[in-house]
C-alpha cells in the first residue's frame, strides 16, 4: 500500500494529474464588493484562493482546495465568503504562512493592503450573504 | 559585527531606502525564512539577519556601498519565490537580504521586435497582464508558478513549457544591468553601447560576455535584464503517439529528439499508460524491483494488459496548415519506423485560447499536458502538486537518449532503496523531462514538513546521496538551494575542480570583501575560504 500510495504522490509531483473535462463556469458565483481591496486580493491572493477552477482538470483553485478539505463544509472554502478574517487574522497568516502557503513580505505586500483586503472581503461576504437571504 | 555597529548599519540602509523599506527581528524577518527548507528549525538552516528593499538601481549602487564599506553580505533576492531551491533565504547567516521586489517596473515590451525589458520585482503574472492589457500579440513562457521573476528564474536557470529556445529562460534573455561589488554599474553587450538601440536583440556586443556570471552566481546584483518573447502563434494542436514494447522507447526519444531540434514541436509530455496499473501491487513491486525488470517483464505485463508501454504528447504552435502539417509530419515519420505505434489527434485551436480550451474541456484523451503552462499563462494552480509543507528538488541533467533514461531508473531507484519511507521517485515507469532544450531532466522532490524533522533529515539525506549517485553517472544537478551548493558544486570537478577555482580568483578580484551572496553557486570568497 505504500508503494501505491507513494507512487500517487510521485504522480502528482511530475504531472500526470490527468486532465479532464471541468466546466470552468461550474464555480460558485461571487458578488464582489467595490473596494480597493479588489485589486490587491485579486493580485495576490486570487490566483491561488480564488473561486475559479484550478489547473488540468481541478475542480478549484490550490488555496480554495486546501481549505475546502480542512473546513468539510464547516466554512466556505472561498476567502470572499468568509466573514470571519480580520485584519489581525489575515495578517497573522500572510506573515506566517500555513502549510503549504508560504509567508508573504512586508516588500510584496504591506500591512496597509492587508488591511485593505481583509476590508474588502469583509465587505464582499457581507454582500454575498445579503442576497443569499 | 556588533549590536552597535549593526544599528548604525540599519540605519545607513534607512537613510537610502527609507525607514518603511528596511526590516530586522524575528517577525519580520520570518517571511525570509525557507518555508520549504528541510532543514527548518535546525541548527542548519540559514537566517538573515535583516532584509532592504531599494527603490531603483541608484539606491542597489548605495546599498552595495554601505555593505563594502561595512564587510556586510547581501543576498540580493528578486521576487522571493525560489522555493523548493532555498526560497529568499541566504547562504550565509546574518546576511541583509537585499530585497528587489519594489523594482517591479515593465519598462518596455516591444510587439514588432518581439522583447520584453523589466526589473527584478516584476512577476510572470505582471509581464503576461501587461501583454494582455496592451493587446500586444506575444508570448511569454513562464514557469509553474506565476509569481515568480523572469530575472530571477532566469538567474537561476529555470524552465518554461513553449517551444525550445524559449523553454531555457537564462538562454532566452538578452541583455543585462548589473550592480557589481564596488557599485558600479555595469550594461552587458549592446547596453554597453551608449546610443545602441539592440540592448535586447543581440546579447554579445564586443568581446567577453559576462552575462554568464550572473546566473547561479554571486559576481553582482541583476537589476534589469531583457527577454526574447514569442510571436502569439496563430495555432496550437496536440497529439498523442503511443509505441508498445518497452525498448521502442529509444526510438521514440530519436523521433522527438528530430522533431524538436527541427523546430516543428514544442515541449512535449512522455509518459506510459502503464502507469494504470500501478494500482496493481504485483506490478508496482515489478517496477521499482532492484536492478529493474527486464524488457521481457514489462513487455509481458503490457500485453496482459493490452496497453502499450510509453507515450509521447507533442505540441505544436504555428500557422493552423503548419501545426497540421508537422503533425502528420511527425505522425507519419514515427508510425512508419515504430511497428504497432499508434497516434490519436488531440484539440486543436486558434490562439488566444479561451477558458474552456485551458481548462482541456474539449481533450479526446487523457491528457498529462498542462495546458495554462504550455501556452505561456502563468498561474498558481500547479502549488496542488506541494505536499507537506513543501518539497526540495533535485533535477538531474541526463543524455536526451532512451538507454540514459533506463540507466536512471535502475540507478537512482536502486540507490533510493535506502530511503524506503520516500516514494519510489525513479522506477521502471519513469519518464523523462524535457525542459530543457537538449537534455532530459527526471525529478526528486521530497516532502518536507515543518513539524517532523525526522522526516526532514530522511528527505535531507536522500537529495545528498541522489547528487552523489547521480554525479557517479555523470548527472549533475542544474539548480539546488543554498544547503546543496557546495555539494553540487563539488561534482563539478573536472581537473581538480578548476571551474570553482576559476571562479573563485574571479570573485576575489571583483569582489574582494566578499559581500554579494558569499556561497551562492559553490563560490566562496577568500574571507570565508580561510
Amino acid at each position: 500500500m505504500r508503494t501505491i500510495l507513494a507512487l500517487a504522490s510521485i504522480a502528482a509531483f511530475t504531472g500526470a494529474v490527468w486532465a479532464q473535462a471541468v466546466d470552468p463556469t461550474d464555480r460558485p458565483q461571487i458578488v464582489r464588493a467595490d473596494h480597493p481591496g479588489q485589486v490587491i486580493f485579486e493580485r495576490q491572493c486570487a490566483p491561488c484562493h480564488g473561486s475559479g477552477p484550478g489547473v488540468n482538470g481541478a475542480a478549484m483553485l490550490p488555496g480554495t482546495a486546501a481549505l475546502a478539505a480542512r473546513y468539510q463544509g464547516a466554512r466556505p472554502a472561498e476567502l470572499e465568503l468568509r466573514d470571519d478574517l480580520t485584519s489581525a487574522a489575515l495578517r497573522l497568516f500572510v506573515r506566517r504562512g500555513v502549510g503549504e502557503m508560504p509567508a508573504f513580505r512586508k516588500s510584496e505586500l504591506t500591512d496597509s493592503e492587508i488591511d485593505a483586503m481583509a476590508e474588502y472581503i469583509a465587505a464582499t461576504a457581507d454582500l454575498n450573504s445579503q442576497s443569499a437571504r | 559585527m556588533n549590536a552597535a555597529d549593526f544599528a548604525a548599519f540599519l540605519s545607513e540602509l534607512r537613510s537610502v531606502a527609507g525607514a518603511d523599506w528596511v526590516w530586522s527581528g524575528e517577525a519580520d524577518m520570518f517571511p525570509y525564512r525557507d518555508s520549504f527548507s528541510p532543514v527548518w528549525n535546525t541548527q542548519q538552516e540559514r537566517h538573515a539577519s535583516a532584509a532592504v528593499a531599494p527603490a531603483d538601481v541608484e539606491q542597489v549602487s548605495q546599498i552595495v556601498r554601505i555593505a563594502r564599506r561595512r564587510r556586510v553580505p547581501l543576498y540580493p533576492i528578486s521576487t522571493g519565490k525560489n522555493f523548493g531551491y532555498g526560497g529568499p533565504s541566504p547562504n550565509v547567516n546574518g546576511s541583509v537580504v537585499i530585497d528587489l521586489k519594489r523594482m517591479n517596473r515593465v519598462l518596455e515590451v516591444n510587439e514588432p521586435r518581439a522583447f520584453a525589458l523589466v526589473e527584478p520585482g516584476v512577476s510572470y503574472f505582471d509581464l503576461y497582464r501587461h501583454i494582455q492589457d496592451n493587446g500586444l500579440k506575444l508570448m511569454i513562457d513562464c514557469p509553474d508558478p506565476g509569481w515568480g521573476s523572469p530575472i530571477g528564474n532566469a538567474l537561476e536557470r529555470g524552465i518554461g513549457y513553449t517551444m525550445p529556445y524559449f523553454r531555457d529562460h537564462f538562454g532566452a534573455h538578452c541583455g543585462m544591468e548589473v550592480v557589481l561589488p564596488d557599485g558600479e554599474v555595469m550594461r552587458t553587450g549592446m547596453g554597453a553601447l551608449p546610443g545602441a538601440e539592440t540592448w535586447q536583440e543581440y546579447p554579445y556586443g564586443f568581446g567577453p560576455d559576462p552575462s554568464g556570471l550572473f546566473a547561479q552566481g554571486n559576481f553582482g546584483i541583476v537589476t534589469k535584464m531583457g527577454f526574447r518573447l514569442l510571436p502569439l502563434p496563430e495555432h496550437y494542436r496536440t497529439g498523442m503517439i503511443t509505441v508498445p514494447r518497452r525498448r521502442d522507447f529509444v526510438k521514440l526519444v530519436e523521433h522527438v529528439n528530430y522533431l524538436s531540434d527541427s523546430g516543428l514541436i514544442g515541449e512535449v509530455e512522455y509518459g506510459s499508460p502503464l502507469s494504470a496499473l500501478m494500482s496493481n501491487p504485483e506490478f508496482a513491486a515489478l517496477t521499482t524491483k532492484r536492478g529493474g525488470p527486464s524488457d521481457a517483464e514489462m513487455d509481458a505485463a503490457a500485453s496482459a494488459a493490452g496497453l502499450h508501454s510509453w507515450q509521447v504528447e507533442l505540441q505544436i504552435l504555428g500557422p493552423e496548415a503548419a501545426t497540421l502539417a508537422n503533425w502528420n509530419f511527425a505522425k507519419d515519420r514515427i508510425l512508419l519506423d515504430i511497428p504497432g505505434a499508434r497516434a490519436i489527434a488531440g484539440e486543436h485551436f486558434p490562439l488566444p485560447a479561451t477558458s474552456e480550451q485551458l481548462h482541456h474541456v474539449e481533450q479526446p484523451y487523457r491528457s498529462r499536458i498542462k495546458r495554462h503552462r504550455s501556452l505561456g499563462v502563468p498561474s498558481l494552480g500547479e502549488w496542488q502538486i506541494v505536499r507537506d509543507d513543501g518539497h526540495v528538488g533535485f533535477f538531474p541533467v541526463m543524455p536526451r537518449t532512451g538507454e540514459a533514461v533506463f540507466e536512471a531508473q535502475r540507478v537512482l531507484g536502486d540507490a533510493m532503496k535506502e530511503f524506503p519511507s520516500l516514494p519510489a521517485f525513479f522506477n521502471a515507469l519513469t519518464t523523462p523531462l524535457m525542459w530543457h532544450t537538449h537534455t532530459f531532466q527526471m525529478v526528486f522532490a521530497p516532502s518536507i514538513k515543518h513539524d517532523d524533522a525526522e522526516h526532514n533529515a530522511v528527505t535531507h539525506a536522500a537529495m545528498k546521496k541522489c547528487v552523489a549517485v547521480a554525479a557517479e553517472h555523470g548527472w549533475g544537478d542544474y539548480r539546488a538551494a543554498p544547503i546543496y551548493q557546495d555539494d553540487v558544486a563539488n561534482t563539478y570537478s573536472f581537473n581538480n575542480h578548476i571551474l570553482r577555482r576559476f571562479h573563485e580568483q574571479l570573485k576575489d578580484s571583483i569582489d574582494p570583501d566578499g559581500i554579494i551572496a558569499p556561497g551562492r553557486g559553490g563560490i566562496w570568497p577568500r574571507r570565508f575560504r580561510t
